[in-house]
């Protein structure tokens, strides 16, 4: 059986201009999201997802600078940023 | 059940994702770049969804059409580009949009494609090149470049590869374009400048595939591959067609090679112009 909200569960982190949403059960654990982000905001989790890949945790959320280049990046749609409002 | 979360799940089919493509495929960088851009248009009012469609051959890049929530065909090996004409012909209003990989569409279906050319059929084909054919195990492509061993070259391919934008270009292509998926605002920029277009619009997209052809060259990272060919990627402003060079050793040019407004076939079997 399927967990329950199987895609839904996110890995999220703010500060009071950005957010950054990580679909934790999209990930493949390729890497490229940690590897083009200029201020190294993202660093990989120790969170399993159900496909036994390690999803990447926006630790350094007060550095991010909203570029986007993760999510652009991102060759399964598992992130995500949002201007805090 | 699922619930959009991603800003472009709208325009995917979530029961799909994720993606049968391996971890750090490009392709996947590529699609969301694309449906950017189609969103962007979309969202400005100048396309209709419901006149969207998506075709697609055989191959990890023509199975990108799963994953679009729109009109989409799935077709046989090295056809999409006929399939497409055909529909574009009985239904002028579509918008038809071929993806393929760089053996579906230049090798197998290479004939379709210089003649789709050559006629300026009303369509968009996006040929996503990661130089060897990926899905049937990494044989040798008419991009592979010469002396890479693959799984039927093993002491080196002795042939020399095509490429594919002086190809189109020499031919009657309203626009050819080249990308790279370590760029993807610039797919993102052609793509809608293509959207906006008339005639036969080709664009090639340099992909990394870290699993079949980085094992051929010895990049299996995603993260080295994707690096390897960001260093190797330069853009040039509107260059020309004799520098569309595409060669692992000298770099990859990338740019908009060809603009012409030259009437496309819809256009001259209505009559609006000749």
């Amino acid at each position: 059986m399927q967990a329950l909200g199987a895609q839904s569960s996110i890995l999220s982190r703010a500060t009071g201009k950005y957010r950054v949403s990580v679909v934790i059960d999209r990930c493949k654990e390729c890497g490229i999201c940690i590897f083009v982000c200029p201020t190294k905001v993202l660093v990989k989790s120790s969170v399993l997802n159900k496909y036994g890949y390690h999803p990447p945790d926006p630790v350094n959320i007060d550095k991010c600078i909203g570029c986007r280049l993760c999510e652009y990046n991102c060759p399964d749609f598992a992130i995500y940023v949002e201007k805090v409002v | 059940m699922t619930r959009q979360i991603h800003p472009l799940d709208k325009h995917l089919r979530l029961e799909r994702i994720p993606t049968l493509y391996c971890p750090g495929c490009g392709l996947g960088i590529a699609l969301g770049a694309l449906l950017r851009a189609l969103d962007k248009r979309i969202s400005e009012g100048t396309i209709n969804p419901d006149k969207v469609l998506w075709v697609g051959g055989i191959g990890c890049s023509s199975r990108m059409v799963f994953y679009v929530n729109y009109d989409a065909a799935h077709v046989i090996h090295g056809r999409a580009i006929p399939f497409a004409l055909g529909a574009v012909l009985a239904n002028p209003d579509l918008l038809a949009i071929v993806t393929g990989g760089d053996g579906d569409i230049a090798g197998i279906g290479g004939n379709h494609l210089i003649h789709a050319a050559r006629r300026n059929v009303d369509m968009i084909v996006l040929m996503f090149t990661n130089f060897v054919y990926a899905m049937t195990g990494g044989q040798v492509a008419p991009t592979t470049p010469r002396g890479v061993s693959t799984t039927t070259t093993p002491r080196g391919n002795p042939e020399y590869p095509v490429n594919a934008v002086k190809l189109v270009g020499s031919l009657n292509a309203n626009y050819v374009a080249r990308a790279s998926v370590t760029t993807p605002h610039y797919i993102e920029q052609f793509f809608y400048k293509a959207l906006g277009m008339r005639g036969f619009r080709f664009i090639e997209i340099v992909s990394t595939c870290p699993e079949i052809y980085g094992r051929h060259i010895g990049l299996r990272d995603p993260v080295e591959m994707y690096s390897e060919l960001r260093k190797r990627v330069k853009y040039k402003h509107k260059p020309s067609l004799e520098k569309a060079e595409i060669d692992w050793e000298k770099g990859i040019v990338i740019g908009e090679f060809v603009e012409r407004s030259n009437p496309s076939l819809i256009e001259i079997l209505k009559g609006v112009r000749s």
